[in-house]
C-alpha cells in the first residue's frame, strides 16, 4: 500500500523530469557566438593619423603578426592588460602586419581565441617600409613590437620582441591618470 | 675561518654571477647592429645541410654574392621561395652567388635540407648554429638579404623586394642593387627595412 502510495508517484516523477529535462535544455541552448572581432584594414597615412592624433589617455600599440611566435604567446598578458587598464585609463589598439588575405579569417579567428576586444587593425599597404619607418627609424619591421605614447604623443616606452607584463605594466602605471581607477 | 670561507664563496658567486651577465643571455628582440654599408665582411666558416663546412670564399661569386638569412616554417620567407630560386639562377651566369643561411635555433639541418628541396632552392644553404654570422651582419628576420662585392664589402642590405606578395611588388630592391652594381653604376638605394618573421635565435 505504501509502496503504491509513495514510490510509484515519486518514480513517475523521476522518469518524468528525466524525459522533460532534456527537452527544456534544447529549447532553452542557444548558439555560441561565432562572429569574429572585427578588424580594420589600415594604410600608413591612417595610421599616421591614428598615433598622432590629440588624446586624452596614454595610447598603447602592439604590432603584431599570427605567423610570429612569440607574438602569440604574449597575447594573453596583453589580453590582461588590455581589460585592466582600456576600461578606464588607457587606449590600447593592435596592429596585425598579417597579409590582407587574413582580415577576416586568421587575424580575427586568432583575436577572438585570445578573447581579445580591444580595436584590431591591420596594416593594409604592398610597402611596410614607411610604416615601419614613421613608427620608429631605428625598429627594422620584426615582430612583435609594442610601443606607449603618452598623451603628448610621445614614445614612452618601446619593446621589441615577446613583451615582459611586469616591466609593461610599470611603464602604464608611469602615464596613466592617477584616480582613473589603477 | 668558516666565515672566511663563506666570504670567499660569495665573493666567488658575485665574480661568476657578473660574469654570466657581462657575457651572458641578450635582451629578447635585441638584434646587434649591423655593418654599415662599405664595411668588409670578413670571411667565415659555416656548416652546410650535409653538415660540411662551407666558407664564405669557397661559395663567393666573381662579382658578389647575396647571403640571404632564410627559414623553413616562416610564412614572409616561404612566399619568397620561387624568387629566392629565381634570383640564384638569374644572377649564377652573371657572375654572382647566391648563399642562404638559416640561422633560427629549432630548424635543423635536415629541415633545411627537406625543405630547400621541396621548394627547389639550388643555391646552397648554410645552418648558424649559435647565431654567429647573424649576430655579426645583425640580421634580424627571414628574409633579409646582404649583397657584398668581390671583395666582401657590404653594398646593400635588406629587403629582396617590397612585398611578400609576388603580384604586388613595385620595389625590387634587391635586384636593383645587383643590376647596379653589375653595370658599374653606384646603387641607388643600399639599405631598404627587410620585414619578415625574427629570426629565432639561440
Amino acid at each position: 500500500m505504501r509502496f503504491t502510495k509513495v514510490v510509484i508517484p515519486v518514480a513517475l516523477c523521476i522518469l518524468l523530469l528525466g524525459f522533460a529535462a532534456p527537452a527544456q535544455r534544447k529549447g532553452r541552448y542557444t548558439k555560441p557566438q561565432t562572429t569574429l572581432p572585427v578588424v580594420s584594414p589600415i594604410d600608413t597615412d591612417a595610421l599616421k593619423g591614428l598615433i598622432t592624433q590629440q588624446r586624452e589617455r596614454p595610447l598603447l600599440v602592439n604590432f603584431w603578426a599570427t605567423f610570429c611566435d612569440p607574438c602569440r604567446d604574449e597575447f594573453p598578458d596583453l589580453v590582461k592588460i588590455d581589460k585592466e587598464y582600456r576600461p578606464q585609463s588607457l587606449d590600447f589598439v593592435t596592429v596585425s602586419l598579417d597579409d590582407i588575405d587574413q582580415l577576416k579569417t586568421d587575424v580575427p579567428k586568432f583575436l577572438s581565441s585570445m578573447k581579445a576586444t580591444m580595436p584590431a587593425y591591420l596594416l593594409n599597404v604592398t610597402d611596410p617600409e614607411p610604416a615601419i619607418n614613421f613608427i620608429d627609424r631605428r625598429w627594422q619591421g620584426d615582430l612583435p613590437a609594442t610601443y606607449l605614447y603618452n598623451e603628448k604623443g610621445e614614445v614612452v616606452y618601446k619593446h621589441i620582441g615577446r613583451v615582459n607584463a611586469a616591466e609593461l605594466r610599470e611603464a602604464i602605471e608611469k602615464v596613466v591618470k592617477k584616480g582613473d581607477g589603477q | 675561518m668558516r666565515a672566511k670561507n663563506l666570504l670567499i664563496l660569495f665573493a666567488a658567486l658575485f665574480v661568476i654571477a657578473g660574469a654570466v651577465l657581462a657575457t651572458g643571455a641578450r635582451a629578447e628582440g635585441e638584434v646587434p647592429a649591423p655593418p654599415a654599408i662599405g664595411a668588409t665582411i670578413d670571411d667565415f666558416s659555416l656548416p652546410d645541410v650535409d653538415n660540411k663546412d662551407r666558407s664564405l670564399k669557397s661559395l663567393a661569386g666573381k662579382n658578389g654574392t647575396v647571403l640571404l638569412f632564410i627559414a623553413v616554417q616562416c610564412p614572409v620567407s616561404n612566399a619568397y621561395n620561387e624568387r629566392m630560386a629565381k634570383l640564384a639562377e638569374d644572377y649564377k651566369a652573371k657572375g654572382i652567388a647566391v648563399i642562404g643561411i638559416n640561422s633560427n635555433v629549432a630548424e635543423d639541418a635536415a629541415a633545411v635540407k627537406a625543405h630547400a628541396a621541396e621548394h627547389k632552392l639550388s643555391f646552397p644553404i648554410l645552418k648558424d648554429p649559435g647565431n654567429k654570422i647573424a649576430d655579426r651582419l645583425g640580421a634580424s628576420v627571414t628574409p633579409e638579404a646582404y649583397f657584398l662585392d668581390a671583395n666582401n664589402k657590404l653594398l646593400y642590405h635588406g629587403r629582396i623586394d617590397n612585398s611578400r606578395n609576388a603580384a604586388q611588388v613595385e620595389s625590387n630592391d634587391l635586384r636593383n642593387a645587383l643590376d647596379s652594381a653589375l653595370s658599374g653604376k653606384g646603387i641607388e638605394k643600399t639599405e631598404a627595412k627587410a620585414f619578415g618573421c625574427s629570426i629565432k635565435r639561440g
